[in-house]
């Protein structure tokens, strides 16, 4: 985590439940399609993903398209039709999950179950995937990122899909 | 500059169109406090006449300049804003979108 110059923000960072105790904010952020591919586009280096876009579709659909280093088989390119699952809940629900709906090839499932475990060793920590979903343990994940003083804010997370956008809601709450 | 960043000037920020923001922000006295004696200490560094460099010309902005924030906040449909406190916090209830 980057830490600011600000002795007030560096505080607020490291105790935020207590800086915002009481707050109660719900966020709806959009992420178009360009955007969010400018995200993914300045992902860190060094993950098995070559390439990675996202499409976003109507009908809580999204399309992604992705090349990858796989074990055993080298590069390997799939479309995958993805659907976002429930919103992340804390403590109870802490799984941010997008079922592979279509796009793995039929060799692809007994494959990614063999070598599964050697996929995750080379994602970042929080990451999951199976033949039948991704998902991001997101406590983990932000606890990786170095923003695990966050994490008992986060009320509510879920994110939606449409045409052309991804949408994120947001609810943060510190008691 | 952050390519995200970059990005969102260069479209001017339509990428946000959507957005929507609703609740509380609540912030802590000590929190404040601490914001105010930050201010305070900065403006005690400001730089006195006596010890300011000569200015040098004028440049043209540099392509990674940060907008005018005017520029964003002009997208911004403010519904409802209010400020009030309560002990030991002060409150900021906001309704705004893009």
């Amino acid at each position: 985590m980057a830490v600011p110059a600000s002795p007030t923000l560096q505080t607020l960072l490291r105790e935020p439940a207590a800086a915002l105790a009481g707050t109660d904010l719900s966020l709806t952020l959009p992420l178009t399609r360009a955007l969010l591919n400018e995200v993914l586009a300045a992902r860190p280096a060094g993950t098995p993903i070559r390439e990675l876009y996202v499409d976003p579709e109507a009908n809580n659909r999204c399309r992604v398209h992705l090349a990858a280093d796989a074990p055993v088989i080298g590069t390997v390119s799939r479309q995958l039709m993805l659907v976002p699952g429930a919103a992340v809940t804390f403590p109870d629900q802490p799984w941010l999950r997008f079922d592979i709906e279509s796009g793995l090839k039929f060799l692809d499932k007994p494959l990614i179950n063999l070598v599964q475990g050697q996929i995750e060793s080379r994602l970042p920590r929080g990451v999951d995937v199976s033949s039948d979903y991704v998902r991001i343990h997101m406590p983990a994940l932000l606890t990786h990122l170095g923003y695990q003083q966050l994490v008992p804010l986060i009320h509510q997370l879920r994110i939606s899909s449409e045409a052309n956008r991804l949408l994120l809601h947001l609810h943060l709450k510190a008691n | 500059m952050h390519p995200v960043l970059k990005h969102l000037i260069e479209t001017d920020f339509s990428d946000l169109s959507g957005s929507r923001v609703e609740g509380q922000i609540a912030l802590s006295d000590d929190i404040i406090n601490l914001g105010l004696h930050e201010v305070l200490n900065q403006l005690r560094r400001a730089p006195t006449p006596e010890n300011v460099a000569p200015a040098s010309p004028p440049r043209p902005a540099a392509a990674n300049t940060l907008p005018d924030p005017r520029l964003l906040l002009s997208k911004v449909d403010v519904e409802h804003l209010k400020y009030r406190t309560e002990a030991g916090k002060t409150v900021v209830e906001i309704k705004a979108g893009v």
